[in-house]
Formats: C-alpha cells, structure tokens, sequence
C-alpha cells in the first residue's frame, strides 16, 4: 500500500466510514436535503432538524464510496448545533481544504484528513459532494 | 502469441507506461502502431477534403475513404457497401435509426422492445421515440444470471411490436445474446431489428446477411481504431426508404433555395465534412484486425474471462455480477466492504485500470440493487500474470477494508 493512499485513507476517513455519525434515516426532520453524484450514482439523503436558524441535528443514510460517506459523516458530526451562518462559514472552510489552490493547513483533524483527496482528482467530487449539497441549501435560507 | 510482450509491442501505450495493467477495454481498446502511423501518414500526406475535389490529392482521400466502405462490408459480411453509413459513433447510429426509421412510422399504443441490460445509447433514443409517440417501451427481462429470457421475449413480441433493439454483448454484464434465434423470431412477425454491436464487432465473427438483422451498430474506437468514427449497418431496401436525420452539404441531389433532392444511401446520411482521418483510422483498424482469426480472438478474450472469474471467486466476500452461461472477457464485481470507486483508486495508484460505476446500465443496476460495480475487461493485448495480478491486488483492498 503507498504512502499516497495512506494518506487519504487516513484512519479518520477509515473511521467515519466504518462508523458513520447520525447514520440513520429521520423522515420527520424539518428539512430534507438529497447530495446526488450522477456521473458515479453516489446518493445520500441528509436530514436536517432546524429551529429557530440553529440546525439541532443532522442524520443521513444513503449510498456513496468511503470518502463521500466519511466526509458526510464529518459534516453532520461538525455542523450540529451550528447557526447557518457558521455552517456556512464551516462549507466555505472545508471547500478550503479541498482546494487545489490553498496550501494553508486546517486546525480540525476531521477536516484536514480529506486534504489528500487533492492528489486524487478524480475523487475530489466525493469529498465534496454533502457539503456542496448543505452549501446551497444554506445559501437559499439566507 | 496474443498477450506475449512481443504481441503487446504492438500497442505504443505500453511502452509509455511499461507497468500499466489495462484492462478497461470495454470503454475503449488501446491503438496499435499501425493505425496511428495511419492517421498521421493520412494528415502528412494525404489530406484533402473527400467528394468535391477534381485534383488529384483530393480524389485520391476519396478513394481511400470509400474503399474503406467496402473493406467495413466484408469486415461485417454486408452484401454492398452502399449499406455502410460512416457516423460518429453507436450511439450516433442508434439515434439515426431511432429518429430517421422508427419515429415516422411509430403511433399511439405501438410497442417497441428492448432488453434490461441495454447500454443507455440503445435505451434512451427508444424511450424518447415512445414517449413522443405515446408508445409503449417494453424490457425483455433478464435472469438473475444475466441471461435474457427468450420465452418472455417471444410472448412479448406482437403484433403492436414496431422494433427491436438488443445488445449483442453487454458491456456489464459479458452476456453474449443469442441475436441469431432473437432475429429470427422478430422476422416471423415482420419486426425490423437492431443489433448494438459495440462490444461484439472487435472480438466476434459478424456476418450481418446471414443474421439477417436490419441494423447493426458499432464504434471504431472499440476495435483498435480511433474515436468519434462508428457504423450504422442498415438492409439496402431500409436505408433507401428512410430519410435523412442531418441536412447539409454533400448530400444532396439538386438544392433551389424552397427545395432539395437528396442523394442516395449511404451519402445522404453523412452530411458535412465527415470524420475522414477516423475512417482512414478505421480501415487500418480492420486490416490489424484481420491478420488474425477471429475465432482465435473470441476464445483467447473468453479464456482470460474464465480465467480472471475463476481466480476472482476465491477472494472472500467477492460476489461477480452477470454469470450467463454464454459470455464474454468482462467481469463486473463486487466487495462486500469497499465501494467500486475506492477499489478503482487503490487499482490506480498499482496501474491497474479498471472502470468503476453504472456503465451507463443504470436501470440494469437497479435490478440488481447495486449502485455500481468494478468492471475489469479483457482484450488481445491481455495475459495471465495480469490478472494474477489484479486479484493480489483485490486481496490486499478487501484487506484493507476489512
Ligand atoms: C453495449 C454498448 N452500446 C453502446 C455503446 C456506446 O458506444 P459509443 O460511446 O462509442 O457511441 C457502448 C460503449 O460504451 C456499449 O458498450
């Protein structure tokens, strides 16, 4: 195994996908959101409980690759409990990442792990996928 | 001798990349030297536009360009040339007879056929015609296997049934039809069909008259030629019958500015300049093609497939997708633990090209209940060691993911 794949495939991403956060379907959230990759058939379903501008809880439940799972599962775990202006900020932050243009490291572990994905770019989409996805819904709400 | 590093001198890609492993030829096969050479010879030496041209230059591009119609017939045993139209591809084929031939004589209630385990090019050009005319589009339901079920298709096959249009072999599944008997049933009814040959033409004998299919379809790109060049087959009488699907020049009889007279087939399909350079392509294609036995190839790219299945099957939690008791060197599978896409990647990084997805067989994956598969396929450059290889390096990812 290289150290290239290592490094995407670090334990977090492994874990996540192993055991992902909130992994459950929740009909009755207030907001359902669908974060769908044509071109690979990666479909999650994220459900979104909103009160009063804060998102109380995220679940999801769907079908993707390790990546899309891990870095859904990360988002749902990281936007919890958040404002919509700081999830926002939080989608803007892990596009950062996931930029081929920005060297800058980021703080959270969670979301630094999927930096490796740059080297890949045929799997950037798959980190990307549920952020985009919340990112749009979110700029709607505004 | 296929196979052999010798063999796979041949194909220049392989000395670029010493350590690739490709075994994706079901998207599209590797060029040998000889139809690059081709196609550079053509645009250094050759160049002219085709039909139009009284100098000497320019005749000559049209005579090589025609005589690659004929060499196309006898490739896939057309009775006359004027029965192979250039297109860009199959699916471009499969549109042209889907608008041009079914659609003026397609009504309310008519029925057209297709099986489960089409390629989207012969799906949705059909689903398209039907819903513009409030036909019916029926499937030709399949087996668990893979295999298609020839008792339904003869039950559905009716009176209201306008066309028929099968893969000969499919890209997921490796399943070779059985075209000859499905045509011969579609004949006692009077139905036309068509046989989409993409994955058959490179590595199976084709004789297009004695299957006595109205169209066959297939892409150069797939057979050692370039892209953006394929074939439409059409039966002379259906070619003549049918209009034109693009208008334009060079396929006109006589133009006044209100009217227009068109050429006959094969011309007043292929309005414009054509792709001229992918049909040079193509004849060279043919001519690598024929220096072997076909017969020799359909067993060798049959025997790897046994091969890579059997192999494949001692890994732990490996399930193979399309287990026909007729089929070809493609082998679609799946982990239990990993997706197709991270086992693609982890192939990638150890030069193993392998595709990872639908296949554009999206209603095919739901009957399975699968969003995607590895698909690993087979082609004459291909050995054993290579697929040894893949499934070591199968192990190691289930490995991996536990
Ligand atoms: C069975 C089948 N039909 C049709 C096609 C479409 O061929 P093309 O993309 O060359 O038009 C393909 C190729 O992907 C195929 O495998």
């Amino acid at each position: 195994m290289n150290d290239r794949l290592k490094q995407l495939y670090k334990t977090v991403i492994l874990k996540h996908n192993k055991a992902p956060f909130h992994y459950e379907k929740k009909e009755a959230a207030t907001h359902q959101l669908e974060a769908y990759n044509p071109l690979c058939g990666d479909r999650f379903k994220l459900f979104l409980e909103v009160k009063e501008g804060i998102i109380e809880s995220i679940h999801f439940h769907g079908y993707g690759c390790a990546i899309s799972k891990a870095s859904t599962s990360v988002l749902a775990k990281n936007l919890e409990g958040k404002t919509m202006k700081q999830a926002l900020a939080l989608c803007g932050e892990f596009q950062q990442v996931v930029s081929p243009d920005v060297t800058a490291k980021n703080e959270l572990e969670e979301f630094e792990a999927f930096a490796a994905a740059k080297d890949f770019p045929g799997r950037l989409t798959c980190a990307t996928l549920s952020w985009e996805a919340v990112q749009s819904f979110l700029v709607d709400k505004e | 001798m296929f196979g052999t590093p010798t063999f796979r001198q041949q194909f220049p890609i392989f000395q670029h990349h010493p350590t690739l492993v490709y075994l994706d030829s079901a998207a599209t096969t590797q060029k040998p030297q000889v139809v690059i050479d081709g196609i550079t010879n053509f645009y250094q030496k050759e160049n002219a536009n085709i039909h139009r041209g009284i100098y000497d230059l320019a005749a000559k591009a049209t005579q090589k360009y025609e005589s690659v119609r004929q060499k196309v017939a006898d490739f896939i045993g057309a009775k006359n040339r004027s029965e192979i139209v250039y297109t860009s591809g199959t699916t471009a084929a499969i549109n042209l007879v889907a608008h041009s031939f079914l659609l003026p004589r397609l009504e309310q209630g008519d029925e057209v056929l297709v099986s489960a385990m089409e390629h989207h090019a012969n799906l949705l050009p059909w689903q398209m015609a039907c819903k513009a005319k409030g036909a019916n589009l029926r499937i030709i339901p399949i087996d668990k296997a893979g295999n298609l079920d020839i008792v339904a298709y003869q039950t559905i096959l009716s009176a209201k049934t306008k066309m028929v249009a099968i893969v000969h072999i499919s890209n997921t599944l490796a399943t070779i039809n059985p075209i000859a008997e499905m045509i011969e049933l579609a004949h006692q009814k009077n139905i036309p069909i068509l046989v989409d040959g993409a994955q058959s033409t490179a590595h199976y004998p084709i004789d297009v008259t004695t299957l006595d299919c109205d169209f066959f379809t297939f892409s150069g790109h797939k057979l050692f030629g370039p892209t953006g060049i394929g074939v439409l087959y059409g039966k002379a009488a259906h070619l003549e019958a049918i209009s034109p699907y693009q208008f334009g020049g060079d396929m006109i009889r006589t133009v006044t500015y209100q009217d227009a007279t068109f050429a006959p087939a094969p011309q007043k399909f292929e309005a414009g300049t054509t792709n001229i350079a992918g049909v040079i392509g193509l004849g060279y294609a043919i001519d690598f093609i024929n220096q072997f036995d076909k017969k020799a190839i359909a067993t060798y790219v049959k025997e790897l497939g046994n091969y890579a299945r059997e192999k494949l099957l001692m890994i732990n939690d490996l399930e193979i997708i399309g287990n026909a008791q007729n089929k070809t060197g493609i082998v679609s599978f799946i982990l239990k633990n990993a997706h197709p896409h991270d086992v693609a990647t982890f192939l990638g990084e150890a030069n193993i090209a392998i595709r990872a997805g639908h296949h554009c067989t999206q209603p095919l994956m739901d009957f399975y209940g699968i969003p995607a598969t590895c698909r690993a396929s087979f082609s004459i450059y291909n050995n054993r060691a290579e697929i040894d290889f893949l499934v070591a390096e199968v192990k190691g990812i289930q490995a991996f993911f536990g």
